[in-house]
């Protein structure tokens, strides 16, 4: 009588699945119980309310509760920081935000800074959004071109991305700065050296510079992930039809492009409207406040300033975050329509 | 309306060759389908012609001219593509319109003729609809009608009704050879389904491997396939092809032993065949019938698998000892159980003999006259 078990290829495969299954069945068992509990006192219906839970306290602690905190610190007043000790003010620390004589000259306005901030902020972002989606748009039509050492360009593009922002300041001030490497560069051709962080232009022009330098590859994914997503039988058919390149990228490329050209639109304007870091460790802000944008007022006015002034960075926080939730409705549907053209 | 020729047409991407020196010519009003299995090169074809894919090697001439030069757009051709290839955010008059802009043809005329395409394929209703808002049926109509305003040379047909449901494609394949009857134009068309190629061609190119197999006219391809091949492909169901060898010759009649020693006298006229040479037996699925009789010549003893019943003609599927599954189509309903023992008489004056490599010994003499 023969009676043995062979450790063919297949049955060891299914031993194996089945040693790997070993911690997952002990988590569910661990989890059984609770939930058959859960189940048992909030019925079946309200079960997914049990699994988005841990999300929604993760959210509420980190973001939800930290609206309302700072909320209710900008309707305060005072240098203190605990809450309990701080004046109830009303709507002041807002009333003093928009205190202006003259709505269109900022230097009328009470709290100037708060509108040279968002000033700069409108100057980078216009100037940001719009070269960066133009280059981004530029380079992922070369990308998408049967061209050489495509893959390797796809990747040398993308890599700012990676890069933390303050490494990437840090490496264009070493370039940037007085005794920096364009500057070397220049001198070497019989040029004189420029205060690149002296003059409030090119302080700017730099800012915009880097930004792109360091977000475009992103964008030129999305771009690009649009381009290949349009079917090469249209291409063929407007070949057949004898259609000129020009009109081809015009009535084509274009139209089947826009709406992934509206999600970069509108990614691009929150984080434009967002950035901090770089510009910080870049220019500081400077010359004067020619670079400081309102993220950094409000860490100033709240953090960095000799007096701080919490309640105050607080309302600018909210002016700001309702400027992102309009840019951030305005993504949703955008995405949202995007499935029909 | 133009004739097309093609001299030697090679065609390689990199190292691998697809399509091996093919020569061809469709005269002007012409229909020919171009068919093979997937793989076989009949799109790669197809774009060379349109100007889509460069000629690697070889001459394709429009009218006696040469063209391997001469830009998609000059050769003045239209294509339709198996994808339809719409534009997705253009009207269905906006997508018609669209070559035409190209060439700046003057606005009245451009409305002129997409109306007139829109009326002729009754799509009229939907001019001002976005392609999604259009069925299957309609978006084919569309792309047909894209090609017919350009009022080109010739028409290209990329596999077009294969995205299409079975019902629709039955109309389709019936309008588009109304279209060919009404327009008069030469059309090349490109399809996998033989059943399209048979119905629709004045001429058939069969492709296998980048080889044309064989050209001729759809019953003459039916009738005296020219190899192994050929007989395998066209035809639904397929022709049994059973494998065996010659036993003897007399005169004019070949006895071909199969495989399962089944003895089959062949009336046969071709005289290359010798004893003991294999070949393959080729008989259509309604060459063969049930008959009574015991142990008659050219019969063959089987067991049935399968009775397929479709009401107005019925399929059997059976097995012999030694043989691949026939398939036997017999008109009218018929009674028979998996399992039940019947003898299949061989209409041998229209069986096909191919030898050791494929190709054609001969027809039974039915066949070479049909």
């Amino acid at each position: 009588m023969v009676d043995q078990t062979l450790d063919t290829p297949a049955t060891l495969k299914s031993r194996a699945a089945e040693w790997a299954a070993l911690p997952v069945r002990g988590v569910m068992r661990l989890l059984d119980w609770p939930m058959r509990l859960a189940q048992r006192i909030v019925g079946l219906g309200g079960m997914p309310y049990v699994f988005l839970l841990p999300n929604l306290i993760f959210f509420g602690t980190f973001v939800i509760t930290p609206l309302i905190i700072n909320f209710a610190f900008s309707l305060t007043g005072g240098p203190e920081l605990f809450i309990e000790d701080r004046p109830f003010v009303g709507g002041e620390q807002y009333g003093f935000l928009f205190d202006c004589e003259n709505a269109l000259n900022v230097s009328t306005c009470r709290e100037d800074r708060f509108w040279r901030g968002i000033y700069n902020t409108g100057t980078f972002v216009f100037f940001q959004v719009s070269l960066m989606i133009l280059f981004s748009l530029i380079t992922a039509l070369v990308l998408n071109m049967k061209i050489r050492a495509r893959g390797f360009f796809r990747s040398v593009f993308f890599f700012p991305v990676l890069l933390s922002p303050v490494v990437v300041a840090l490496i264009w001030k070493w370039i940037l700065l007085r005794d920096g490497l364009l500057n070397a560069f220049l001198t070497s051709i019989g040029l004189e050296k420029i205060l690149f962080f002296v003059d409030p232009t090119w302080a700017m022009f730099w800012a915009v510079f880097v930004s792109i330098w360091a977000h475009m590859g992103f964008y030129t994914l999305i771009i690009l992930a649009g381009l290949q997503a349009i079917p090469q039988d249209l291409y063929e058919a407007a070949q057949m039809d004898g259609t000129p390149r020009m009109r081809v990228f015009w009535r084509i490329t274009l139209p089947l492009l826009w709406p992934n050209l509206l999600v970069v639109l509108v990614l691009s304007l929150i984080k434009g409207v967002q950035t901090f870091d770089e510009v910080y460790v870049l220019t500081g802000g400077g010359p004067g406040t020619a670079t400081q944008f309102i993220v950094q007022y409000i860490y100033n006015t709240g953090f960095s300033n000799q007096v701080q002034n919490f309640g105050l960075a607080a309302a600018a926080s909210m002016v700001l975050g309702t400027v992102l939730l309009v840019l951030t409705v305005i993504q949703l549907v955008v995405a949202r329509r995007k499935g029909g053209i | 309306m133009a004739d097309l020729e093609l001299k030697s047409v090679r065609k390689a991407f990199g190292e691998v060759e697809v399509i091996h020196g093919v020569s061809l010519r469709i005269a002007d009003g012409e229909f020919v389908v171009l068919v093979g299995p997937s793989g076989c090169g009949k799109s790669t074809l197809l774009r060379m012609i349109a100007g889509l894919e460069k000629v690697t090697e070889g001459d394709v001439l429009i009218d006696g001219d040469v063209v391997n030069d001469v830009t998609a757009a000059e050769r003045g051709l239209a294509m339709v593509f198996q994808s339809y290839a719409l534009y997705p955010h253009m009207s269905v008059y906006k997508n018609m319109a669209f070559g035409l802009e190209n060439t700046r043809m003057d606005r009245v005329e451009i409305d002129r003729r997409v109306n007139r395409a829109a009326e002729m394929l009754r799509i009229t209703p939907y001019l001002q609809r976005k392609p999604r808002a259009l069925s299957g049926g309609q978006r084919q109509r569309v792309a047909i009608g894209r090609a017919i305003v350009r009022d080109p040379k010739i028409f290209l047909f990329d596999e077009p009704l294969s995205n299409l449901d079975a019902e629709l494609r039955v109309t389709m394949r019936k309008e588009l050879a109304g279209l060919h009857a009404e327009l008069g134009g030469t059309m090349i068309y490109v399809t996998h389904d033989q059943i399209e190629a048979m119905t629709l061609a004045d001429t058939i190119v069969v492709l296998r491997d980048g080889y044309v197999e064989q050209i001729g006219r759809p019953l003459e391809l039916y009738n005296r396939p020219r190899n192994r091949f050929v007989a395998g492909f066209i035809g639904s169901p397929k022709m049994n092809l059973l494998d065996g060898h010659v036993a003897g010759s007399d005169g004019d009649t070949l006895t071909v032993m199969l495989a399962g020693e089944h003895t089959i006298p062949v009336p046969f006229a071709g005289g290359r065949a010798a004893p003991g040479d294999p070949v393959t037996l080729g008989i259509r699925p309604e060459h063969m019938s049930v008959v009574d009789g015991e142990d008659a010549p050219a019969t063959i003893p089987v067991k049935v698998d399968l009775n397929e019943q479709l009401g107005g003609e019925t399929y059997l599927y059976c097995t012999a000892a030694g043989l691949p599954q026939l398939t036997i189509h017999q008109p009218g309903q018929r009674r028979a159980q998996r399992g039940d023992a019947l003898r299949l008489a061989l209409e041998t004056d229209q069986a096909h003999l191919f030898d050791g490599s494929g190709d054609a010994l001969g027809h039974g003499r039915a066949a070479e006259h049909g």
